[in-house]
């Protein structure tokens, strides 16, 4: 670790092995402060979590472990030496398994036995079964009920513009820090449009914005964006990421694609748009459907939109189509409650699927009482795969529509059924012929008993001769031209059915009226291991000690459980220490490039601590006061000093602060991979700002890359899990397993390729020149003849505007004289070389002539436009590649 | 915490891209070094997955890897597994039960071997003349004939071949693992790296150099076999030499405008030398595939003057290049599965072998020549064997059908022990029997070669604790050790 990291460490507190170091030497050890984290991590498993005692040994209290095991006493206090645990720690001989315990684990202990073996207080008189959680872990940070913190004071500084910047300050103001000067107004747009949009301003929206003088210019700028639909396209691509969103199954082999996922992400989109409060966007997104009475047909829009929203818990890949076992339906479940904890709860909540959370409070039963919220939906033992979880919107008229198909159908496939097995028993007539006379009679008589009549003679007959056992799926391997006529007879029932009118449909989560299946807890996390029942309930450290939060396994108001909804009542009550936290946090983290918590799905012990927990807190508070409104917390945060400030280093504040965590400047972000692409197409006039609808496809390009062939906004781009777009994955594009929590900022040279060779890259560039000379040509015709004056004025006129377009400011005299002069240099070469191909081109149009194979492809020769068009071009691609275009100021 | 965000300086850059500092770079980037030389305090400590070079487990005795990966299973008892009793019963009936892919041509038919084996080299290992090459290099082989994957299907085997659980997409494959092991060597190429076949893809596709739940720093580059080597490597022809160092000379003028009003951004700096490393590759990949140099006496060795060796014999050449500039791990990969011969296994069995066996042999007669055989693990097998059974109805045209109970496939050099033969299938070469090996054992066994041992080469995904070999029981086969 470089030194100066050391100083940002110890300056800001993290590190668990630090802090524990630290206050060891503080303050006299305890078990249950000290002790019982290591024996948590390393040694309750098998001692203490479970009724069963490894060795009958009992490491949940002191007195039980001077009791000891069957193998005697484990501590001896005051006398490490005699001590049987130490020793067999020391040796490594526990805990079994690769993972030991650490060399300052182990002085630990050592150092508590040898100070007596003390305790914080008189140790209870019995046990319950279990772990539990103690109040040592309940003084963890995370889990401390909200309370609204006081803002405070700092008069001395009149850059203090909102209580963040008081918070902010009063933590840089001890080390002698203070706000940088606010960046300069362009700055300040592209700032803001990219934050808020992921899209760039034109020239003429910074020019207004920067000749609007009025007190509230900014606050009225931040308005009409949070006012542009292309908000919600850009935030809604935050929330995607942490629910997983994905247009296909991930099955291991076809990837099957997610014909209506899209709604789920317009939804997302929509809601953003309208700032639908977050609480009923959370509700809806996990119970969504219990907020609609079934039947669920001839629905509102309203009633459509809350169960689209459930599209949030039907995320996770699903493989149960292709692969329908109870390890694939069992994963479904884990991995949505993997999405819906880490992004809601900021937990590791699937660390307790096996056993107690090993560093944080979340007993192992803690995670089957969640997934007791989810199992009346997804019931593995009554499952149903992703094709009988959606809900049609099919009319009563299309219903008959399709039915009067279905029957013409059934017509055709039983004579395909029919011919079918004629042909397989002409095959099978074919192919015992080729057999020895002897054997063809009892063979077929062999052959006609069904498998489980056969005599053992006649097994053994019929495995003398396999390649008899011919069906529907083998009968091409004997009958090609057979089994075409029947996958002919097989398309022909596929374009009837083409004829029916299109299904749209709703992908959801429900439960199934009635159906209530119990929910056990699986030992080591394996479902063919249920053990006890347990009933829904919420994570226990979540609630306050006086007041447990109840509700009912079954609400009898419901036609549904009411389960999920209860739960996400809960979880929006502005009560829950977690969800709020989270939420702020992730919201802050896209406007400042780092989380206020830099781990910002977990929240736990593993976690980093708060670099301002008061603000955090007081965050969390004014988005509940603020009736959990986004928009409004955007503003909040974006009209403060912090968000305002330049981003300009400074060579003393480096020297205290080198990353940032005090906000004593704004830090420099390189664009996401969907704002490169988006910025790059609307830069050179290409984007289609169309909104909503199924995803554009991705294809394999010849060279094995995958592409998509569209101007539309990366948003809308197909999420295929196998089939990651090149250009989005370059820059970082998460690929979906489950989903992603934080994306990877990485600066490598298959990036520096892509925008020197790509295709995507060059097709841009010419495109950008071509707008330029579109939009800079006065007269068309001139430009053909034009003298080396006007030439030069046009040429100029062009580069002015490419930098108004890609860098939103006006190019210096010094820039646009060099790149003039680039342009010039390029043409004699770019003219040879266009030369060349032009008579190698000729060559082979006449060579065609000959064979007379095509009419005459007409080959025109290189303009100086052409030429001058490829000089720009490559300026073009300069400026699309460079660090001023890719990363935010 | 599966991601992280983290900004680099450009030292930090550098290494982590294991390209080093010094050495040769475009003109147009020299000019920059003296700016960029200053300001290295700012380096963030967060972790990172990289590919600097890492201490290995144990001592190592294997550097690189060149894996001769032979799609479509490889018909063992005609090639490297000799059976005397096979062929005494040729024709007889086979009493046992089979697992067919092929009903239509399924038989119980015994079919012997129509080539014959002799002992060769001082070790004696039988060798059928097939393979006339393999013969001359056996005292530094060994022959592993008990191979099982239990699966007879291509796809099932392969991946359980390449990333060690049957028939699972998504996971990481050997190269990646030992990348993510061991990190690169090479100043200025990929760690890992796959040459693919001109007549196309190998079954399975891409997911035969996945990098799975890792990110794609870890994954395989591919060599194509045709234009563009690299994708995005080289520069399109109307931009090729003069037009594209002038283009990046404008690139780096208007990133060094941009850096002076940022002095300090180590992440603008790192920006900026990824341009020189992807130059350098530029540079290094084509002086890797230039095989012009080579002397004739190594092109011949290869076969590079025969039209039937020339192809796969300069692939072979081409690996020995890589990896003697550091490059960790190198597939080659066949298209269309010659090897998966169902019928007419007469013409198509020598056909192939008389494509591959020469060049397979050079490049360990070659590395041995050149001192690099001993740090340098060969590997040449595919995911299957074949049945003993006739597949189809005469023995003309006939072949055999797929068989994953049993198979072979040979290991050189990188600490293995030459001059042997390990594990036996029974008499018919149907089943491996004694001293099994499945592709987790060989996977445990080559991560030890590397120095790595597999249990404690973990990576983490989703709060799993993934391994190559997937958490599975199995062995390291030590008694093929030098160093059991």
């Amino acid at each position: 670790m470089p030194v100066h990291s050391v100083v940002a460490c110890s300056l800001l507190g993290c590190g668990i092995i630090l802090s524990v170091a630290v206050s060891a030497i503080a303050e006299e050890l305890t078990y249950e402060r000290h002790i019982r984290p290591i024996l948590k991590v390393h040694c309750l498993d098998c001692h203490g979590a479970t009724e069963e005692l490894k060795g009958n040994l009992d490491l949940r209290l002191r007195r039980s472990m001077v009791r000891g095991g069957a193998s005697g006493t484990a501590i001896v206090p005051n006398d490490p030496e005699a001590s049987y645990l130490l020793k067999r720690v020391a040796a490594g001989e526990m805990p079994p398994g690769d993972i030991k315990m650490s060399l300052a684990e182990i002085e630990t202990i050592k150092q508590w036995i040898a100070s007596g073996a003390k305790t914080a207080r008189p140790e209870p008189e019995s046990l319950t079964v279990g772990l539990g959680i103690t109040p040592e872990e309940r003084e963890f940070w995370s889990f401390q009920p909200l309370e609204r913190p006081a803002v405070p004071s700092a008069a001395h500084d009149d850059r203090v513009r909102t209580p963040i910047d008081a918070f902010l300050f009063a933590a840089m103001k001890p080390h002698g820090l203070s706000f940088s000067p606010d960046a300069d107004k362009a700055s300040l747009a592209r700032r803001a449009y990219l934050d808020l949009l992921g899209l760039p301003p034109t020239p003429a929206q910074i020019e207004r914005f920067v000749a609007d003088s009025t007190p509230d210019a900014w606050e009225r700028l931040i308005d009409e964006l949070l006012n542009s639909a292309h908000y919600g396209e850009r935030w809604a691509r935050h929330w995607l990421d942490i629910a997983g969103y994905a247009d296909s199954e991930g099955d291991t082999e076809s990837d099957r694609p997610r014909q209506f996922a899209y709604k789920y992400r317009d939804y997302v989109i929509r809601s953003f748009n309208s700032d639908k409060p977050i609480d009923q966007f959370i509700q809806e997104q996990l119970a969504g459907d219990e907020l609609v009475p079934p039947p669920h047909t001839n629905l509102t829009p309203k009633a459509k939109e809350k169960l689209v929203a459930t599209g949030f818990l039907r995320m996770a890949a699903d493989q149960t189509i292709s692969d329908n076992n109870d390890s694939a339906k069992n994963q479904v479940v884990a991995d949505t409650i993997q999405i819906v904890s880490s992004s809601l709860l900021g937990l590791s909540v699937g660390c307790a699927q096996c056993h107690d959370h090993r560093y944080d409070p979340i007993p192992h039963a803690d995670y089957y009482r969640i997934r007791a919220l989810f199992e009346p939906a997804f019931n593995w033992k009554n499952w149903r795969n992703p094709d009988s979880r959606r809900i049609s919107l099919y009319t009563d008229e299309d219903r008959a529509k399709a039915s009067a198909i279905e029957r013409q159908v059934v017509d055709i496939d039983n004579e395909r059924i029919q011919k079918r097995e004629k042909y397989i028993a002409e095959a099978l007539d074919a192919e015992i012929d080729t057999l020895p006379e002897a054997v063809r009679e009892p063979l077929r008589k062999a052959l006609k008993t069904p498998g489980d009549q056969r005599s053992d003679e006649q097994k053994r007959l019929v495995e003398t001769y396999p390649s008899t056992k011919i069906n529907g799926g083998n009968l091409y391997q004997y009958n090609r031209k057979a089994s075409g006529e029947l996958n002919e007879i097989g398309e022909t029932i596929a374009e009837l059915r083409k004829k029916k009118p299109f299904q749209d449909f709703l992908r959801v989560l429900t439960e199934v009226p009635g159906q209530v299946p119990d929910t056990y807890r699986f030992h080591r996390g394996d479902h063919q291991q249920p053990k006890e029942k347990v009933t829904p309930g919420v994570l226990t450290i979540a609630t306050a000690d006086a007041q447990p939060y109840e509700f009912s396994a079954n609400d009898p108001s419901l036609p549904t459980t009411g389960r999920r909804l209860a739960w996400a009542r809960w979880l929006t009550s502005g009560k829950h220490p977690l969800v709020g936290r989270v939420l702020v946090n992730r919201v802050w983290k896209h406007h400042f490039g780092q989380g206020i918590v830099s781990t910002p799905s977990d929240f736990g012990k593993l976690g980093t601590q708060p670099s301002h927990p008061k603000l955090l807190d007081w965050l969390a508070c004014e988005l509940v006061s603020r009736g959990w409104s986004l928009k409004n917390l955007h503003k909040l945060i974006m009209t403060s000093t912090a968000y305002r400030q330049t981003t300009a280093r400074n060579p003393i504040k480096d020297a205290v602060d080198p990353d940032n965590r005090l906000y004593w400047r704004k830090s420099l972000i390189r664009l996401d991979a969907e704002a490169v692409r988006d910025r790059i197409l609307f830069t050179t006039g290409e984007i289609s700002l169309k909104m909503f609808g199924p995803p554009v496809s991705v294809t394999d390009h010849e060279t094995g890359q995958v592409i998509v062939n569209s101007p539309r906004r990366s948003v809308y781009v197909e999420v295929r899990r196998t089939k990651p777009v090149a250009m989005l994955k370059a820059f970082d594009l998460p690929v979906m397993h489950t989903n992603c929590d934080q994306r990877v900022s990485s600066t490598v040279a298959p990036q520096a390729l892509l925008l020197m060779n790509s295709d995507f890259i060059l097709e841009r560039s010419i495109a950008f020149a071509k707008r330029l000379r579109r939009e800079m040509a006065t007269d068309g015709e001139k430009l053909v003849n034009f003298d080396s004056h006007a030439r030069m004025s046009h040429l100029r006129r062009q580069l002015t505007r490419a930098w108004q377009l890609a860098y939103l400011r006006e190019a210096t005299e010094n820039e646009l004289e060099t790149t003039l002069a680039f342009v010039r240099g390029q043409i004699p070469e770019i003219e040879a070389r266009e030369k060349v191909r032009f008579e190698q081109a000729s060559k082979a149009a006449a060579a065609k002539k000959k064979d007379k194979e095509k009419k005459d492809q007409k080959v025109e020769p290189p303009t100086p436009l052409d030429i001058e068009l490829k000089a720009v071009a490559n300026v073009c691609q300069a400026l699309l590649s460079s660090n001023e275009f890719l990363y935010v100021d | 915490m599966n991601d992280c965000s983290a900004t680099f300086s450009r030292r930090r850059f550098l290494s982590e891209n294991a390209m080093g500092v010094g050495g040769v770079a475009l003109a147009w980037l020299l000019q920059q070094e003296g700016l960029l030389a200053k300001q290295e305090n700012l380096t963030k400590a967060r972790p990172k997955l990289d590919l600097l070079p890492k201490q290995p487990h144990h001592k190592p005795q294997a550097k690189a890897m060149i894996s001769l990966f032979m799609h479509g299973g490889p018909s063992h008892m005609d090639l490297m597994d000799p059976k005397p009793e096979l062929s005494r019963f040729h024709g007889k009936t086979y009493q046992e039960d089979v697992g067919y892919s092929f009903f239509n041509d399924a038989s119980k038919t015994l079919f012997g071997s129509r080539y014959s084996f002799r002992h060769h080299g001082q070790c004696g290992t039988e060798i059928s003349e097939l393979l006339p090459h393999l013969a001359e290099i056996v005292d530094d082989v060994c022959v592993m004939r008990s191979m099982h994957t239990g699966h007879n299907g291509h796809e099932v085997s392969i991946r359980y071949m390449h990333a060690g659980l049957a028939g699972v997409v998504g996971r990481p494959t050997v190269g990646s693992w030992l990348t993510y092991g061991l990190g690169s060597e090479s100043q200025d190429l990929p760690a890992y790296m796959v040459l693919t076949d001109p007549a196309g893809h190998p079954v399975d596709g891409t997911h035969n150099w996945n990098n799975g739940f890792m990110p794609s720093l870890f994954q395989g580059t591919v060599l194509r076999p045709k234009e563009p080597r690299i994708f995005n490597l080289d520069a399109p022809e109307h931009l090729r030499g003069k037009l594209q160092e002038q283009n990046l000379s404008l690139l780096a003028q208007l990133n060094r405008r941009h850096l002076e009003e940022h002095p300090g951004e180590s992440d603008l700096e790192a920006r900026i030398a990824s341009y020189e490393l992807a130059a350098r590759m530029q540079v290094a990949a084509k002086e890797a595939l230039d095989l012009s140099r080579e002397s004739e006496a190594t092109k011949k060795l290869y076969g590079l003057d025969d039209k039937v060796t020339r192809e796969y014999g300069a692939r072979c050449l081409i690996a020995r290049r890589l990896v003697e500039r550091g490059v960790r791990f190198v597939q080659l990969f066949l298209g269309s599965q010659p090897w998966d011969n169902h019928r007419n296994i007469r013409t198509a069995l020598p056909r192939i072998c008389q494509r591959t066996d020469k060049p397979s042999a050079a490049l360990v007669k070659d590395l041995k020549a050149r001192g690099l055989l001993d740090t340098t693990l060969v590997h040449w097998g595919g995911e299957i064997g074949r049945l003993p059974v006739i597949q189809g109805k005469d023995f003309k045209k006939c072949g055999r059908d797929h068989n994953g109970q049993g198979f072979s496939m040979w290991l050189a050099g990188g600490g293995v022990r030459g001059g042997m033969t390990y594990g036996e299938t029974d008499e018919f070469g149907h089943r491996a029997v004694v001293d099994r090996v499945t592709p987790n054992d060989y996977q445990a066994t080559l991560l030890h070669l590397f120095g790595l041992d597999h249990k404690r080469l973990v990576y983490e995904h989703n709060g799993r604790k993934e391994t190559l070999t997937s958490n599975r029981p199995c062995r390291v086969v030590r008694k093929i050790l030098k160093q059991g």
